[in-house]
């Protein structure tokens, strides 16, 4: 039973329905959002304050070192020092999907990567996905194969570049001389414990080495994209916005070639993987060690939702009828963890229980419960399994785009807040290997073991000698974990691509060279989703087809999920539950304060904004601001 | 002009003290407009040319920050040569780029504002990604691509004002990407927020501060190399080192451009022979698959996406057009065979068919070498192999041997 908030009940055969006798199941009753800054001003002039709060306020627009346009507003408390106040905002809307609307479904491909340039592989692979689904068709093992290995390029090169030029500064020499000088004199004291991995001999000389556009790991790790880029355009043709994954497979011409380079070149990954590890251990430990408080810096609970990534050559037939079966079978587990407990594997319960909210966007309600401008409708009240959905649910959504001014107490930001079980969940690359670990599903193979509470990873020799990594799934997930993870999830991947790599080789030895297969575009109704997984983790694709063109087409992507704003309830998104509470451990004067540690907070969940704003295949109705009125101020 | 939003109601700007801006030079996360007139300028016996140092605005509108990703990815030269000025006698870059800047929020936002003053210490160029999208058409107080706050009264800015307010005092404005460059897709058939190209928006009558119309990169996204390429050009011009680039009637730097991405295929030899692949994967020429290749102007057939790596029909992947202005609509529905191929393709399968066949013929004579020929046997344990051609064959062999060495008196 993983639903707590949603009246969706399991029978005896684990079939899904609604609770019987609840009158309205997906009613949404709006609450107030909390107002820090009014409610401290008000306890002030009540005088129940006894000195009144030093309260700053810090509008990060731009946040920067984040992929697209994010914006956050943030309110310090001094007194305190904490982060009191945070309101995430995606400043970006292009109407994708509108554009979508109504063209051939194979365009989903090349239209919805240019989503996201940064991942605008996993769009490609996803809207394969979706479009397998819809026309029925199953790719040949090879041609899963090579969407994998395409796909293990993608993350060498996405992680990197997190790593190294986003989030790599923040832990670096130059910034930590001007918050935490005390830190850099620390770190010039203390042996690396990985030295022997890593090269860098005291915690100072890895900080150095992240130095901006100066240190070594900076500047290595642009080069290591471009080692996963050369390996993704082997699979994938061109990077970014692949060219060759189509509906039933690749149309990349596969020859001995292909997986001699990429084998050559997964070989450097490999030992990247193993310094990577220590060079984040080393680092995350240090501040970590160094002041305990920093366990508290991006901190929220172990809400997690994946959608699995890797699929199994054989077992993946691109059915929903069978998509617990072969979304179990993934190299990376999809899955719920809800306060650090596994609670489903199953992708037909994580559909189950997705909904997306407009109450803070710009956007309408079109559900029933809207003010009229939607037009209520709800095709599907089920899946075609009979498993109940939501009017908020990505097949029954119809969003109507309304921008206006940005009020707190409103709307202000162009992402939707998707919620599952109407909880506000994170995803990420540790989220893909926490679920892994959790679920141990994994077949046998001599590359990672789950063990319930980690993941063993085998990473061979190339020149470092063969080295066995352990990620532990972490007690608290803070901003640290998601870098250590994510470091990990370099090593993590490399495994995989080993896997999928010796498979390549296998079928090619068997002569089962096939990398499509022919299909015909169906002319019926036709409903189907994609379930996959970018960098940052979760990613699906909704889409709904008639008569040979796309009628209704759904994005949603890990950064909609992080980067959500408050859902109707009031409850934060994930970079806003992370940033309150948040401690602010600069030893500076007040007025001297960077906001480190609320940009290490945000920049620790590798925001990737282009697509998360781009969810709309509304009517193309835009509804204008005609409320002008100040009164929104109590 | 876009109109520029107002104060939105509701806002709460003011109602509690702001953190202060970053101002130090010495620090890290202050403005770089301001940091880097304090970094060493460069001690050198033979000057490389008077532009020591340049800033890169790079802004985006309706992004999906494909181009960045691919600047990133660039290796002639790299992205980072650029922006420590390592290459002699290009300017040291000081970049401005949501995506690579150390400095955040107000503090970047002073970059743009003390440019837009004319208050910089060196001259500044503007790379733009993504296609412009029209504010006024996004409410009195909304807006399709915000990009900082005023400080002063807390309005939202939005990427496109700034583009109004840099635009005329920029040395240079290159567009990046086919967004940028003519719309692509955020300006495709259905699109609700009147997307449009740099070019459509600042006018035809638009001159840089160096006189220069807006230098357009196409692609989606576009070679890394060619950005970097370009800029590298562009700024050796300036130093005095260079000739003056080129560029063709649509901005396009010409010596990239000009030829269709067809010529320089690595499957054009099939095209040319009537031999087309019909299943994705095949390793023959695409066209039938719905690539448009033959008439679209492009180099990463030759220059690869990465490092000469990689390339769309390199690897297998049909030409969908996206450098083009008419991408993606007029090469939409993407994997259907365009109409023009269908004379073309029949056409060269009769005569390319011939040509082939004719060729098939002669490499069976060129396959043997001369002991070979003489020794009538082939020495291979690899198989079974025709070891002589009889008949009508070994005529026309002989007959061509003749005509091919009729200079040299016959053989």
């Amino acid at each position: 039973m993983c639903f707590k908030n949603l009246p969706i009940t399991f029978d005896d055969n684990g079939k899904a329905r609604l609770v019987d006798g609840v009158n309205d199941p997906y009613a949404v009753a709006v609450a107030e959002p909390r107002d820090y800054v009014r409610g401290a001003l008000n306890r002030r002039s009540a005088g129940a304050l006894a000195a009144p709060p030093r309260l700053r306020e810090w509008s990060i627009d731009p946040v920067t070192r984040v992929a697209g346009a994010l914006a956050v507003h943030t309110v310090l408390d001094l007194e305190t020092r904490t982060a009191v106040e945070a309101h995430s905002m995606a400043m970006l809307f292009r109407g994708y999907e509108i554009i979508l609307k109504g063209r051939d479904p194979r365009d989903a491909i090349d239209i919805s990567s240019r989503a996201c340039g940064v991942c605008g592989g996993v769009h490609a692979s996803v809207s394969s996905l979706a479009i397998e689904m819809a026309f029925g068709i199953k790719p040949p093992p090879l041609g899963v194969c090579v969407r994998n290995l395409g796909e293990v390029a993608e993350m060498f090169y996405d992680h990197p570049l997190h790593l190294g030029l986003l989030a790599g500064p923040d832990y670096s020499t130059a910034i930590v001389s001007v918050t935490n000088p005390e830190l850099v004199e620390l770190a010039s004291k203390t042996l690396a414990p990985h030295a022997d991995v890593h090269g860098y001999v005291t915690i100072k000389d890895i900080m150095d080495a992240l130095n901006p556009l100066e240190g070594s790991i900076y500047l290595e790790s642009l080069e290591y994209t471009r080692i996963a880029r050369k390996m993704c355009t082997l699979m994938y043709g061109k990077y970014p916005h692949p060219s060759t994954l189509v509906p039933g497979g690749v149309s990349t011409t596969v020859s001995t070639t292909t997986f001699n380079e990429y084998y050559a070149n997964l070989g450097l990954i490999f030992d990247y993987a193993k310094r990577l590890a220590g060079i984040w251990d080393d680092i995350c430990d240090f501040f970590l060690e160094a002041n305990p408080a920093y366990s508290d810096v991006g901190l929220r609970p172990s809400n997690l939702i994946q959608t699995g990534i890797w699929d199994d050559l054989e077992v993946y037939d691109a059915t929903y009828a069978n998509i617990d079966a072969w979304g179990q079978a993934r190299y990376s587990a999809p899955g719920i963890i809800k306060e650090g407990e596994l609670l489903t594997t199953k992708l037909t319960e994580v559909n189950m229980g997705i909904e997306e909210f407009v109450e803070h966007s710009y956007y309408e309600d079109w559900t029933a419960n809207g003010n009229g401008n939607g037009n209520g409708h709800m095709p599907f009240p089920t899946d075609a399994l009979g498993n109940p959905l939501s009017p908020y649910h990505a097949w029954n959504k119809e969003t109507i785009p309304r921008p206006e001014g940005k009020n707190f107490k409103e709307k202000y930001s162009w992402a939707t807040a998707p919620r599952w079980d109407r909880t506000s969940m994170e995803t990420g690359v540790y989220g893909r290997m926490w679920t892994t670990a959790m679920a141990q599903q994994l077949p046998d193979n001599p590359y990672i073991e789950a063990t319930g509470d980690g993941l063993r990873m085998l990473l061979p020799a190339h020149d470092l000698p063969e080295t066995e990594l352990f990620w532990k799934v972490p007690a608290k997930l803070n901003a640290f974990e998601r870098n250590r993870g994510r470091a990990y999830g370099v090593a993590f991947t490399a495994a995989i691509g080993m896997i999928c790599l010796m498979q390549a080789f296998e079928y090619w030895r068997k002569g089962e060279t096939r990398v499509s297969t022919p299909f015909k575009v169906p002319r019926d109704e036709r409903v189907a989703a994609g379930f996959w997984e970018a960098g940052r983790g979760y990613l699906t694709h909704h889409m709904h087809m008639d008569k040979g063109r796309l009628l209704n087409y759904q994005i949603n992507t890990p950064s909609t999920w992080n980067a959500s704003p408050r859902d109707p309830f009031g409850n934060p998104g994930p970079y806003e539950q992370a940033i309150m509470g948040t401690p602010i451990l600069e030893s500076v004067a007040d007025d001297d304060i960077k906001g480190i540690d609320i940009l290490r907070t945000i920049r620790s969940f590798d925001p990737c904004m282009p697509c998360t704003t781009h969810m709309d295949t509304g009517r193309g109705v835009i509804t204008r601001e005609v409320n002008s009125c100040g009164c929104t101020l109590e | 002009m876009a109109q520029y939003t107002k104060v939105a109601p509701g806002s709460t700007h003011g109602e509690i003290e702001a953190k202060p801006l970053i101002t130090d030079p010495a620090d890290p996360l202050a403005p770089v407009a301001l940091r880097s007139p304090l970094r060493p300028k460069r001690s050198e016996l033979v000057s490389q040319g008077p532009l020591e140092k340049a800033y890169l605005f790079w802004i985006v509108g309706a992004s999906c920050d494909g181009c960045t990703i691919a600047i990133s990815g660039a290796t002639h030269p790299r992205v980072e040569d650029l922006l420590t000025g390592r290459v002699p006698g290009l300017p040291r870059i000081e970049l401005v780029h949501t995506v690579l800047s150390v400095e955040s929020g107000p503090e970047w936002t002073e970059n743009l504002r003390l440019a837009a003053e004319g208050k910089l210490d060196a001259p500044y160029l503007i790379f733009w990604e993504g296609s412009i999208m029209d504010e006024t058409v996004s409410g009195e107080y909304g807006y399709w691509m915000g990009l900082g706050e005023d400080r002063s009264d807390g309005r939202q800015i939005t990427s496109l004002e700034w583009l109004d307010r840099l635009a005329p005092g920029a040395a240079a404005v290159l567009s990046i990407g086919t967004c940028a460059c003519w719309g692509g897709i955020p300006a495709a058939h259905g699109n609700p927020t009147n997307a449009m190209g740099v070019m459509d928006h600042l006018g035809k009558d638009y001159r840089s501060a160096l006189g220069l119309p807006v230098i357009n990169i196409p692609g989606c996204s576009p070679v890394g190399d060619n950005i970097t390429e370009t800029a590298a050009a562009a700024l050796l011009f300036l130093n005095g080192l260079a000739p003056l680039p080129e560029f063709d009637e649509l901005g396009r730097p010409a010596w990239l451009f000009t030829e269709t991405v067809h010529r320089h295929c690595p499957r054009a030899g099939y095209y040319e022979e009537g031999v087309f692949a019909h299943s994705y994967g095949d390793k023959e020429c695409l066209v039938e698959l719905g690539c448009w290749g033959p008439i679209v102007q492009c180099n990463i057939a030759e220059r690869g996406i990465v490092d000469g790596h990689g390339g769309c029909m390199n690897m297998g992947g049909i030409c969908i057009g996206c450098t083009m202005p008419g991408f993606p609509d007029k090469f939409s529905p993407i994997y259907e065979r365009p109409p023009g191929a269908m004379l073309s393709t029949n056409t060269n399968r009769v005569m390319g068919g011939f040509i082939r066949r004719m060729r098939q013929l002669s490499q069976t004579d060129k396959m043997r070498s001369a002991r070979w020929h003489d020794s009538r046997d082939l020495p291979s344990g690899w198989g079974r192999y025709k070891t002589q051609p009889v008949g009508a064959e070994r005529l026309i062999h002989r007959l061509y041997s003749r005509k091919q060495h009729s200079h040299e008196g016959g053989r």
